[in-house]
């Protein structure tokens, strides 16, 4: 007993280093940037709280704040359907124990940089839905933005409110190798994950509640709360502006997060048959009879929203809203016609629309993109191919792609025919390594390839709540954080100092 | 509040209320099982079935008490057993998880999520009676969860529009089968049946507080009809049904309200002022009949109302 004691006491003292024995035993460095220690083994600052509580916490007793974490996700309903056979299941997407840390210097960058993107990407859409001065300029070709299939016409010269035209942004970076965060993709269309940034962090306080206030951890739970100022903001009038989630309903794999919002507003989920429109203006039906709508924060593709605007099969949405939208009687979050914007070739533009519209330098790099409409970039990509990854502007979900070092010579000989014949249609970037963190794996901490989506809003003024998704590829060496594959999440605290 | 959200709530609540009498009759009965001849355990088993409204379901031939009870209980193929009830339940629950408290939706998820995956097998040779005793306990706890944790508004009030519609429809069923002609019951009732009958309703230590444990035919009846201060009589469930109408809707038309009213008006005054001596004479099953058949109007006209009702008339 004294022996284990005086054992546990020299922990205390030297925590381990990854590789040896002790905590960090099943630890190993790679190529990749490590987000708790430096390539020498050494804790970084940001790190040393959670470091100090891991030295004090047995496996056995992690693995039960680990259930306990799993069971509250299963009994909240946090979960996505899978269907079998005969019988259909309930999963939680796995949510891991250990947070994932971000110093507090280094979030003031990432926020200035984020709201700067965010700036300037309402300002290239407003541009391009009125003046189109980016593309006379001849910055962006014109083909690129009317060709998008994400281009609603429909939007050309309607003014929207405050010139917000996204009002919720989640952005994904990546770290690299050097340590840098770069962002991988904007998501301006309806962006989601928020609720299991706050869902990681309610579970993670009760499993490690003391080291929450020793830590310095920044608070993110006023997020429902600036979401509905950023909505209300929008509104023409400030008094009684009555709100509504709108939802594709409960078999949306994100039905939980609409709810959750709603009631973490205060205000109603509605699907679209709530929703009646008469004479340009939106009501709900209520119990007492109809009552007017004045801002839909939307959770449905904009080519849904509206069946006599745009796909005329559209179940999900409200016949006659947009044209209530364009007088001016409703507004609608984020505005359709958005995803124009977060295209995998528009992507490639962003940092030149930052210097163009702002005249500042961007504060956040993109990944090295290399767009094959310019003959340049194609002949790079062609010779490359083995080492690229090469994407398909118009698709996401990893339709339309090719791993270069994953693919066999075979395949890529015919992905460089398709290549040639529609060079508009795709983009090239290297191979990143995604930065690891210790995540609680069976029992062990090893590290994990992790990826960072905070959430932007902007209405009257930008906010962005310190804290994001972190998601993980919880397959070791996987670099795909992608729920529907494998991937999990954490969450993200980001200090005080 | 929205009319798709009252919609929701209502069938949860009246699916609840059918999970707790379907589990609390099968526990009921498995538990008076031990004392009941062959014969008399084999008709009450069918009264049972029959209070349930399950007779399709159940394997003809005789009755064999666990093959009943699993279709009963666990039989997703029956649109009223216990596990269609509670899958309901929850599923319009999840429709209006923004409108419920949490503390009511992670009960009855757990509950769900317990109960689903659960072989009626595997627990039937230890006590089978303990687990339905378990779920009723559980749903008991659910709605003290719901009382004290959840805003007492217009929500509230269509969830108690759909449990008292639900269980004064239950009741007046149960009370049917006890005292209707001869055919449900087999052959005549005795102690124990009678006894059963008031444990189906939770009502045996109420009953004897009010006529002392000497058990008739009249008295229950009259009690589970009239008494105005038991929970699960007919009598307290339309009083409820009449004062949620009066809190729900506030701002409908006076004309759309006064529908609704007017039929529970209408039902509350033949149960407060109805004379279980009048009934006994043969007329009850008539009785039962018409309030079940009221109960029905009523549904009708708060869907017409407040829920179903066409936007064109009211702009």
């Amino acid at each position: 007993m004294q022996h284990s004691a005086l054992a546990d006491a020299l922990r205390l003292v030297e925590p381990t280093r990854p590789g040896e024995a002790g905590a960090y035993r099943h630890y190993s460095l790679g190529a990749a940037y490590d987000e708790m220690f430096t390539p020498d083994g050494d804790v970084r600052p940001c790190y040393a709280e959670l470091n100090r509580s891991i030295a004090q916490i047995s496996s056995e007793e992690l693995k039960r704040r680990q259930q306990a974490c799993e069971l509250s996700f299963l009994h909240q309903g946090i979960t996505f359907t899978v269907y079998g056979d005969n019988q259909s299941t309930e999963r939680i997407i796995p949510t891991d124990l250990l947070p994932r840390i971000i110093a507090g210097a280094e979030w003031a960058r990432l926020e200035a940089g984020l709201k700067q993107r965010i700036l300037a990407l309402n300002l290239f859409l407003h541009d391009i839905y009125s003046d189109g001065r980016v593309l006379r300029d001849g910055l962006v070709p014109r083909a690129l933005i009317y060709g998008s299939k994400h281009y609603r016409r429909e939007m050309r010269g309607l003014s929207v409110p405050r010139g917000a035209y996204v009002n919720v942004c989640g952005t994904d970076l990546v770290r690299r190798e050097d340590g840098k965060f770069v962002v991988l993709e904007d998501n301006l269309r309806v962006p989601s994950g928020v609720s299991y940034m706050l869902a990681n962090r309610d579970v993670v306080r009760r499993a490690f509640p003391t080291i929450f206030r020793t830590a310095g951890v920044r608070a993110i739970e006023h997020y429902p709360q600036d979401l509905l100022a950023t909505l209300k903001s929008l509104a023409a009038f400030q008094d009684d502006v009555s709100i509504v989630v709108l939802s594709p309903g409960v078999f949306n794999s994100a039905y939980f997060e609409h709810a959750f919002l709603a009631r973490q507003m205060g205000v109603e989920v509605v699907e679209g048959r709530d929703l009646v429109v008469n004479d340009n203006v939106v009501y709900a039906r209520t119990t007492s009879g109809l009552k007017r709508v004045d801002v839909i924060y939307r959770r449905i593709d904009d080519d849904f929203v509206d069946p006599l605007a745009f796909r005329a099969e559209s179940t999900l949405g409200v016949p006659g809203v947009f044209n209530a939208y364009r007088a001016g009687n409703v507004v609608i979050a984020n505005a359709p016609g958005t995803g124009v914007a977060d295209d995998k070739a528009v992507y490639a533009y962003v940092p030149r629309l930052i210097r163009y519209y702002l005249s500042e330098e961007p504060i956040l790099e993109n990944v090295e993109t290399f767009l094959c409409r310019e003959a340049k970039s194609l002949s790079h990509v062609l010779g490359n191919l083995d080492k690229l990854v090469v994407k398909a502007v118009g698709e996401s979900g990893g339709y339309g792609m090719l791993v270069g070092p994953h693919a066999t010579r075979a395949e890529r000989e015919a992905f460089a025919e398709r290549l040639k014949a529609d060079p508009e249609n795709y983009i090239a970037q290297p191979t990143i390594q995604l930065s690891t963190a210790p995540c609680f794996i069976d029992g062990e901490i090893e590290p994990r390839h992790v990826d960072l989506r905070p959430f932007i809003l902007h209405g009257e003024e930008t906010r962005i709540a310190p804290g994001a998704l972190t998601r993980v590829a919880l397959k070791r060496g996987s670099l795909v954080v992608n729920s529907s594959q494998g991937g999990g999440s954490k969450d993200t605290w980001v200090l005080n100092q | 509040m929205l009319s798709r959200v009252a919609d929701n709530l209502y069938w949860m609540s009246r699916y609840l209320e059918r999970a707790e009498h379907t589990s609390r009759l099968i526990a009921v009965k498995l538990e008076a099982m031990i004392e009941q001849s062959r014969e008399d355990s084999e008709a009450s088993w069918r009264r049972v079935v029959a209070c349930l409204s399950s007779e399709p379901h159940i394997p003809s031939g005789p009755v064999d008490p666990f093959l009943v009870s699993q279709a009963l209980a666990f039989d997703r193929f029956n649109p009223s057993s216990l596990i269609t009830s509670l899958r309901l339940a929850r599923d319009n629950g999840r429709q209006v998880r923004e409108q419920i408290s949490t503390e009511m939706w992670n009960r009855l998820n757990r509950l769900y999520l317990k109960l689903a995956p659960l072989n009626l097998a595997t627990v039937w040779n230890e006590q089978p009676a303990h687990i339905f005793r378990e779920i009723v306990e559980e749903l008991h706890t659910l709605e003290g969860t719901a009382y004290s944790t959840m805003r007492h508004g217009e929500a509230w009030h269509f969830l108690e529009l759909g449990r008292y519609i639900e269980r004064a429809q239950l009741v007046s069923r149960v009370l049917e089968i006890h005292f209707g002609p001869a055919s449900h019951s087999g052959s005549a009732l005795n102690y124990l049946d009678w006894v059963v009958l008031l444990r189906f309703c939770t009502a045996f230590e109420a009953y004897c507080k009010v006529y002392t444990a000497n058990i008739r035919r009249d008295r229950i009846a009259e009690f589970l009809l009239f008494d105005a201060d038991f929970p699960h009589s007919v009598r307290f469930a339309v009083e409820r049904i009449s004062e949620a109408l009066g809190r729900v809707a506030k701002g409908a038309p006076a004309a759309r309200r006064a529908a609704c009213e007017r039929l529970a008006g209408r039902l509350k005054a033949s149960v407060d002022f109805g004379q279980i001596e009048d009934l006994m004479g043969g007329t009850i099953d008539a009785f039962l009949a018409n309030v079940r058949a009221q109960c029905e109007q009523i549904h009708e006209a708060v869907y017409t109302a407040y829920i179903g009702y066409d936007a064109e008339t009211v702009l």
